[in-house]
Formats: structure tokens, C-alpha cells, sequence
């Protein structure tokens, strides 16, 4: 076993605000940021919100542009967005040439700080609080399934939940079960988890090589148990679809452990599929205990906003422009809801502002707020795939191979060989008088284009016999192209 | 004493072009390089105590793992004390277990730790977690560098999974960069494990011409402060500064970079140039430059063309006109009618008999410029079916570079 000696030496005393936050996780329950108050404070000079308005920064092309189509698209839907983002500039805009100020606002939006309510998902949380609270109350085994995307605040829901049921055994003096939270991709194999749940449940007795753990859960949860006060246990087991196997026992086992009679297990299942349930564990509904379900839906535009607004809230000073934060709710909304990249973009964001006030030579005229411009800029980078880029800073003969190879392609046939494609590329070739290479360096052109992803070269003993296929979108190859002449014409 | 300087230069010139940190050097000067992107990022991450994740991209030899030295090293002259860096290969630690232990060898030696090897799965990965804890509250950044990523994306991914997910809590002070050669290395991931990896690729492409050039007068002008002769080195350079206006020149690197403009490729072309300087002159010419092209593009098979006997050429060339003529399959007997038919035609002054011709043949199997089509091995050699191993176009080539071949071959290759 490698000695954790604690031989690391403190470094240089950090800022007393930051030690609060890393060294005692333990204050969990006294966060630093404060609850939001549900009701800003008055506005006390009108003037933020004006300079804001007449700011040289709208009236940029580009961002005009961006601007007013929002204005034109949702002209009725506008008013409850701009009610969401009514309260943001309320406050002092903030001096980011102040380094404390950007080293907060990026902690304040960084994923693994957790906020201290999860706002969003109320409905969802006091589901699971009720689950809970009914289980422990009547003392009967029961099992709940949480499904929904990465990103949809699953785990954050459920580590809120532990709190609140904390919180609700002192108050009524109901026992707080024994809670073990296991996250399945760290077991290194399936059943351990039953070894897991053994340990917690009898943690003074040592455990027996004679049967599986399985067979002494089953055992122990079969028959009464001797003392009457043996406390309940909730077990949540994240990224469940790690147990799943091809015979699908050790889930099945797992969920089974919640029927029998005298068992004392509270399961939360966490995971991304919605459909586990019917998939693997059919049994148990023939059995009447099919676990209830609980599915988290990914964050809508408004959630988004909402979310990244209470995130925001703690600041004593205005950071985004609110056109900047609805341009990413929107375009993280429609693409996949996470929200750890609408996160991950805003403080992109950041960083632009970032670099464009070191390299602007005069900031006094910018306003220092993260805008429009930034926020799209950030997104581009988010979404936008290298491929282009490649394909247009590849030398001149690879780009004549993927050239034929499109050219080829769209006659019906998707892919070919290197001996075939050899005679395409001769063409294209001739056709501009370049002097083609020999076959071994374009097979060696084919083995980098391969090994890059975009195309796919199949295993055979002769280089030659080779199979070749396209691995990008035809369209992506035509687009980068399509600013040399030579290959405009040719792939017409 | 000009003589010591020449050996000297040549040292000099040598050691440049091995040194990759000097190489990639001249690029990181201008703030939207790769470089400088790369160092604010990770010393942000550092100096903010935030985790952060990121991708380099960009095909192979065009300096992603090059310039990450750079930056780490640099950052480690800054921040002395605060980085760890922890190096993972997809090549050599392939599968999960293999690469935890590896992080946890890698970390008990950079704290000074013993490390034991009959640790199991879970031991490393709880004594990974501690650490990267107890790494975060002495605010020291643990840097891990995955290189050749897309190789740690196959299976069930949980090495990666385990490490951003350890980044999400605030406890932990990490960074992890990943490199790869594959575009679509992110999509590679997971669902989940994209989710926790943010969305920063940092693309690593190929240099443009005008930067070529830059590299060249970095790496090939002498320093005229070193203690070679004042003379020597301002001869030198200017003549290498000739060379390089020269148009023959740019259409030499021009061939060079059409197929392949990776630095690396560049970097062995020069190398094989500055190989090839004479040492009595102690000057750099065009010829070398135009040799070390040869070098590293050589054609195997039409160097091997230019040896062949009239004879095997001849049989060659009859191989082809029956291929021409789609004859599917052939054997040496129907070469050998196709021989005759061309010397009746012809007209032409040699004609060997049967055995000689078959001994040439042979050696073309040798060379294998030829080959047998079918697998078996009962006939005998003559009536094997056989194909050409070289194109066409390729045979026309090496007729027209061998030395002894008369004109009347091309004009029968010609059909």
C-alpha cells in the first residue's frame, strides 16, 4: 500500500477567501455565497443601465446584427427573458484589470463549485426527499432510478438531498440512515458492490470468505433480524450502467436485494439511459417492484439563464451584458442542454475579454462588460470542429488525394483501393499538369490522412489492395476546398 | 583554423536541428501562437487554483508535444513548486490498470513517496485521489499530459472518467491535456466523459511558407557572436541568404513541402543537407540542398529500373504490352511468344535463347519487379501465371533513366 505521508509542505499563505473555500469542505453547510435574496435591492443611480444602452459596443456591425434578430425573433416571447435577466445590471460594473475580481467571478462559474440551492430542480428533488422520507418513516425497502443527460444536475440534486434529509432527521428525530454513495466505474468488478453494501451494513464483523456477499445479503435481509433498531441504509450507486453485464445479474441482483422481505436497502440508481429499467430489469415487473423513475430533462433556455443568473447573483458587481447570456442559454439549449459547457462557454467568454483588454492599448473607451461579440466568439470555438482548417493547411498532394477521392465517391461507389484511387489521382493530376508522386508516397499520404481521421484504410497484406474510405462529411471537404480554383472547378 | 571553424559551425548547425525546443522557439514570439495560448491557459489554471481540461490537435510532426514542453518547462521556472506534471502514453500504458499504476509511480516519485507494486485497482485509484486532495490544499497544480489520446478513448474509458471526475470537485487542482493526432478525438468520448471534458482544442497545423522561410534564417544563419571566425560566419550567411532568394531553391522546398510541409519532415530534409556540406569548403550550396531532396524522396523501384539488363527490360516491356493487350493472365511461355513477335516486327539485333531468358527472368523475381499471381508451387516456372509489380507509368520512367537503354524500346513501350 503507498504511504500517504503527508510530506507536502504548505505553499505561499493564499487569499483567506480562497483557503475558506478548499481547505474545510467541511462548511458545507455555512457556505461562503449566501442564499440570493429573492428581491434585488433598489436601484440606486439609473446610470449603469444608460451607459449600458449607449455603450459604442452596440452599435458594432456584428453584433447589431445579433442583436436585432433576437429583438425580431421573439418579440412576444421577450419580455419573460427580459424579466429573467431584468435584475443582472442592477449593480456596479466590475474592473477586470482587478485580478481578485476575474479569479471570483471564474470560481463563481466554474463547475465544481456547487451552488448552494439547486435551482431548476425543485420538482425533481423534493421527489426524491419524498421517496426518501416515506421509505425511512414506514421502514420498508424501496429503489428509485434517476435518468436524464450528462450535465442535467443529477448528482448535485442528489448530494442537496442527503442534506435535506439531515436537516429533516434532527428536526422530527427520525434516524438518519446509514447513506453509502458508490460511483460504479470505480469498481474493479461488478459484484464488489455487494461486497460494499456487506461492509457498510455490519461493519464490525469481518467478512466471511465461506459464502458470496451476495449470499449473505440475501441471508441476512431473509430472515428478521435479531436487534429491531438496525438502522436503514440508502445506497446511491452513480453511472449505474457500469454493472450492467451481458447476463445482466449483477443489476438484476442489486435491485432484487430491495424485495426481499426483511431487507433494509434504499436504492437511488443514477444514470443516462431512460430506458434502463425496461431493458434490464424486466423481472421486476412481473414482481410488482419495479423501481420508480425519475428523469431529470435537460435545461431549457430559461432554466439555463436562470441557473447562471443565481451563479451570478453572489457578485457584488454586473459581469455579463444580458444579450451575452441569452445568446449562450440559446445555443447550449438547443444543442444539448448540459450545463456544464454553458459554464465552460461563459468563462470562455471571460477569457476573451480577457485577452482583448491586454492587447487593446486604450480600455478607457471599451466597456469592460463580456459582450455579445465575446460570447459568440467563445461559442464558435466551443462548437466548431478543426476540420476545416486542416483540410486547407494540408500540402498540395493530399489535397489533390481527397479531391479524388470525392470526385470518385460521388459516382455511387463509397469506398475503393489504393491501387484504384492511385489511377484517380494520376487523373486529376494530368488534368492540371502537376506531376503526380509514386504509388508508396501516396500511400504514405494515405497513412497520415488516415491516422488524422478523415479517411479509413483497412488492414491488408498488399498496400495496394488497401480499402479506403471517407470518414469526414463530403460537404466539410467541398467547403474547405473551395477557395483554390483548381478544386472549385473540379469538384463541381 | 578555418578548418575548426567549419567542424564547429557544422556542430553548431547539427545540434540546432535536434533541438526541438530551439526549433520551436521562433514561433512562440507573437501572442496568438499556440504558445502563448497554451501558457495562459495553464498558468491561469495555476495562479486561479482552477481545474481546466484542454485537447491539442494537429497532424503528427507539426510540434504539439514539442511546445507543451516548452510551456511546461518555462512554467516550471516560474512557479517552482507549484506543478507536478504527470506524462501518460496511450501507446505504452494501454489499458486502465496499466495507466493508474503508472500515476500512482509517477506521483509517489515526485513527492518522494514509496511506491509498492502489488497495489490493485482501487488502491491507485484511491491513493490518486488523496493525493490530487491533498495536492489541492498545498495549492500545487498536478499537470497530466495524455498523450496520444484517442488511444485512451477506446474501451470503457474509465481512466479518463475517473480523472475529470475527480477535477469536478473543488478539492482537486488539476489540469489535464490531452494530445492527439485525430481530429475527432472528442467525439471519440463518451457522453458523459465529453460532458466533464471542456470544450478547449487548441489546433496545431503545419506551417505556412512564409513561416518556412522564417525558419530557415533562424536555424541556418550562424550566430555572429559565438567564437567562430567573424569572416567565416558573415560569408556563410550571406551565402546562405543567396541560396535562399535563389528560385531554384523555392522550387526545390516546394517539392518537398507539396507532398509532406510537416515541420518535422522539414527538419530531416535540412539535416541531410547540412550532412552532405563539404568539409573543405565549409560552405552550404545548392547541390546540397538538391541532394538531400533526393534522399528523402527516393523512388526504390525505378533506382532498381535503372540497373536492369537490356534483356530483363525487354521482358519487362513484353509483360506490359500483354497487359495491354488484357490478357488477364500470362505465364513466361507467353511472354516468351510475345518476345518473338516483337523480334519479327522489329527487326531487332539481339535474340536470346530460351534459357538465358529464363535466367533473366529470375532475376526479376529477385528484384521483385515481378511477381507470381497464384500461390501455388507445384508447376514449374514457366507456366506460373505472373504480374508486373511496377505501373506503367513507372516502367516508361525507368526506360527513359537507364543509361543503356536504346531508343527503339521506348518507341515499342509505346503502343
Amino acid at each position: 500500500m503507498p504511504s500517504i505521508a503527508v510530506a507536502i509542505v504548505g505553499g505561499d499563505a493564499p487569499s483567506p477567501h480562497k483557503r475558506r473555500l478548499r481547505s474545510n469542505s467541511a462548511l458545507i453547510d455555512n457556505p461562503v455565497i449566501n442564499t440570493p435574496s429573492k428581491s434585488c435591492p433598489p436601484v440606486k443611480s439609473k446610470s449603469a443601465r444608460q451607459r449600458v444602452n449607449d455603450s459604442p459596443s452596440t452599435n458594432r456591425a456584428n453584433v447589431e446584427t445579433g442583436v436585432t434578430k433576437m429583438n425580431n425573433n421573439n418579440n412576444n416571447n421577450n419580455l419573460p427573458v427580459k424579466k429573467l435577466l431584468d435584475g443582472l445590471l442592477d449593480k456596479p460594473i466590475w474592473n477586470p484589470t482587478e485580478l481578485g475580481q476575474i479569479s471570483v467571478v471564474k470560481e463563481a462559474l466554474h463547475v465544481s463549485t456547487a451552488p448552494s440551492m439547486a435551482v431548476c430542480r425543485e420538482d425533481e428533488q423534493k421527489r426524491i426527499v419524498e421517496f426518501c422520507r416515506q421509505s425511512i418513516v414506514e421502514e420498508k425497502a424501496g429503489s428509485l432510478y434517476i435518468c436524464g443527460c450528462p450535465g442535467t444536475g443529477k448528482s448535485l440534486s442528489v448530494e442537496n438531498v442527503k442534506g435535506c434529509l439531515a436537516v429533516w432527521a434532527k428536526e422530527t428525530g427520525s434516524q438518519l440512515p446509514d447513506i453509502l454513495t458508490i460511483n460504479c466505474t470505480s469498481l474493479s468488478s461488478t459484484s464488489e458492490i455487494f461486497n460494499k453494501i456487506l461492509e457498510k451494513s455490519q461493519p464490525n464483523k469481518k467478512v466471511s470468505g465461506r459464502s458470496t456477499p451476495l449470499k449473505q445479503l440475501q441471508q441476512l435481509y431473509f430472515q428478521k433480524q435479531q436487534s429491531s433498531d438496525t438502522k436503514m441504509m440508502l445506497v446511491i450507486a452513480d453511472e449505474l450502467d457500469y454493472l450492467i453485464t451481458k447476463d445482466r445479474v449483477v443489476l438484476h441482483d442489486l435491485f432484487m436485494l430491495t424485495t426481499l422481505p426483511f431487507s433494509k436497502v434504499i436504492l437511488i440508481g443514477i444514470a443516462n439511459a431512460i430506458d434502463l429499467t425496461d431493458r434490464f430489469l424486466p423481472k421486476l415487473q412481473s414482481l410488482n417492484c419495479k423501481p420508480t423513475v425519475v428523469s431529470f430533462r435537460s435545461y431549457s433556455m430559461d432554466q439555463i439563464i436562470m441557473i447562471l443568473k443565481q451563479r451570478l447573483m453572489a457578485l457584488p458587481y454586473a459581469v455579463f451584458q444580458p444579450q451575452a447570456l441569452e445568446l449562450c442559454a440559446r445555443k447550449v439549449a438547443a444543442a444539448s442542454g448540459d450545463m456544464r459547457k454553458a459554464l465552460g462557454i461563459c468563462r470562455g467568454a471571460i477569457e476573451m475579454l480577457e485577452t482583448e483588454l491586454r492587447e487593446a492599448t486604450c480600455t478607457s473607451t471599451l466597456t469592460s462588460m463580456v459582450r455579445v461579440d465575446h460570447m459568440a466568439f467563445a461559442l464558435s470555438r466551443a462548437y466548431k470542429s478543426p476540420i476545416v482548417d486542416t483540410i486547407q493547411s494540408l500540402p498540395q498532394h493530399q489535397q489533390i488525394v481527397l479531391c479524388s477521392v470525392v470526385k470518385h465517391f460521388r459516382k455511387g461507389k463509397k469506398d475503393t483501393t489504393i491501387g484504384e484511387l492511385n489511377k484517380f489521382y494520376i487523373d486529376v493530376c494530368k488534368s492540371t499538369l502537376i506531376p503526380p508522386v509514386g504509388v508508396m508516397e501516396l500511400s504514405c499520404m494515405c497513412r497520415v490522412l488516415g491516422d488524422q481521421g478523415i479517411l479509413k484504410l483497412g488492414q491488408s497484406r498488399d498496400d495496394k489492395l488497401r480499402r479506403v474510405t471517407l470518414q469526414i462529411d463530403e460537404a466539410d471537404i467541398i467547403f474547405a476546398l473551395q477557395g483554390i480554383r483548381f478544386f472549385r472547378n473540379c469538384l463541381q | 583554423m578555418v578548418e575548426r571553424s567549419v567542424d564547429e559551425a557544422l556542430l553548431l548547425l547539427r545540434k540546432r536541428l535536434c533541438d526541438l525546443h530551439f526549433i520551436f522557439s521562433v514561433f512562440s514570439d507573437s501572442p496568438d501562437s499556440n504558445y502563448s495560448k497554451l501558457k495562459f491557459i495553464v498558468s491561469s489554471s495555476v495562479t486561479e487554483a482552477c481545474n481546466n481540461s484542454l485537447l491539442l490537435l494537429g497532424p503528427r510532426g507539426c510540434g504539439k508535444i514539442a511546445v507543451l514542453d516548452l510551456v511546461l518547462e518555462d512554467l516550471l521556472k516560474e512557479y517552482p513548486d507549484m506543478i507536478s506534471v504527470i506524462k501518460l502514453n496511450g501507446l505504452l500504458h494501454c489499458d486502465d490498470n496499466c495507466a493508474l499504476k503508472e500515476i500512482a509511480r509517477q506521483l509517489c516519485i515526485e513527492h518522494e513517496l514509496m511506491f509498492s507494486k502489488v497495489a490493485s485497482y482501487d488502491d491507485n485509484s484511491q491513493f490518486m485521489i488523496a493525493m490530487l486532495r491533498e495536492c489541492g490544499l498545498a495549492h500545487k497544480t498536478v499537470v497530466f499530459v495524455l498523450d496520444e489520446f484517442d488511444l485512451f478513448a477506446q474501451g470503457k474509458q474509465r481512466l479518463l472518467y475517473s480523472l475529470l471526475d475527480a477535477m469536478q470537485s473543488v478539492s482537486s487542482q488539476a489540469v489535464v491535456i490531452g494530445v492527439s493526432c485525430r481530429l475527432d478525438a472528442d467525439q471519440l468520448l463518451e457522453k458523459r466523459v465529453r460532458s466533464r471534458f471542456s470544450h478547449r482544442k487548441l489546433l496545431f497545423l503545419p506551417p505556412q511558407k512564409d513561416d518556412l522561410q522564417r525558419l530557415l534564417k533562424h536555424i541556418l544563419l550562424l550566430p555572429t557572436d559565438s567564437n567562430l571566425s567573424r569572416d567565416y560566419v558573415t560569408d556563410f550567411n550571406s551565402r546562405i541568404s543567396n541560396i535562399i532568394a535563389d528560385k531554384r531553391f523555392i522550387e526545390i522546398t516546394d517539392k518537398l513541402t507539396d507532398s509532406d510541409c510537416t515541420v518535422s519532415n522539414f527538419m530531416r530534409f535540412l539535416f541531410s543537407a547540412v550532412s552532405c556540406i563539404d568539409s573543405k569548403s565549409g560552405y552550404m550550396t545548392l547541390e546540397n540542398f538538391k541532394s538531400a531532396l533526393s534522399t528523402i524522396q527516393r523512388q526504390p523501384k525505378l533506382d532498381c529500373l535503372k540497373d536492369c539488363s537490356i534483356l530483363e527490360l525487354y521482358i519487362m516491356v513484353c509483360m506490359k504490352r500483354l497487359e495491354v493487350k488484357e490478357q488477364e493472365s500470362y505465364n513466361f511461355n507467353s511472354v516468351m511468344k510475345e518476345y518473338k513477335t516483337i523480334h519479327d516486327s522489329f527487326k531487332t539485333s539481339d535474340y536470346y535463347s530460351h534459357n538465358v531468358c529464363l535466367r533473366a527472368f529470375e532475376h526479376l523475381l529477385d528484384r521483385q519487379l515481378v511477381e507470381f499471381a497464384d500461390r501455388g508451387h507445384n508447376q514449374c516456372i514457366e507456366y506460373r501465371s505472373v504480374k508486373l509489380l511496377i505501373s506503367h507509368s513507372e516502367l516508361h520512367q525507368g526506360l527513359k533513366s537507364n543509361r543503356s537503354c536504346p531508343v527503339s524500346y521506348l518507341k515499342t513501350c509505346m503502343i
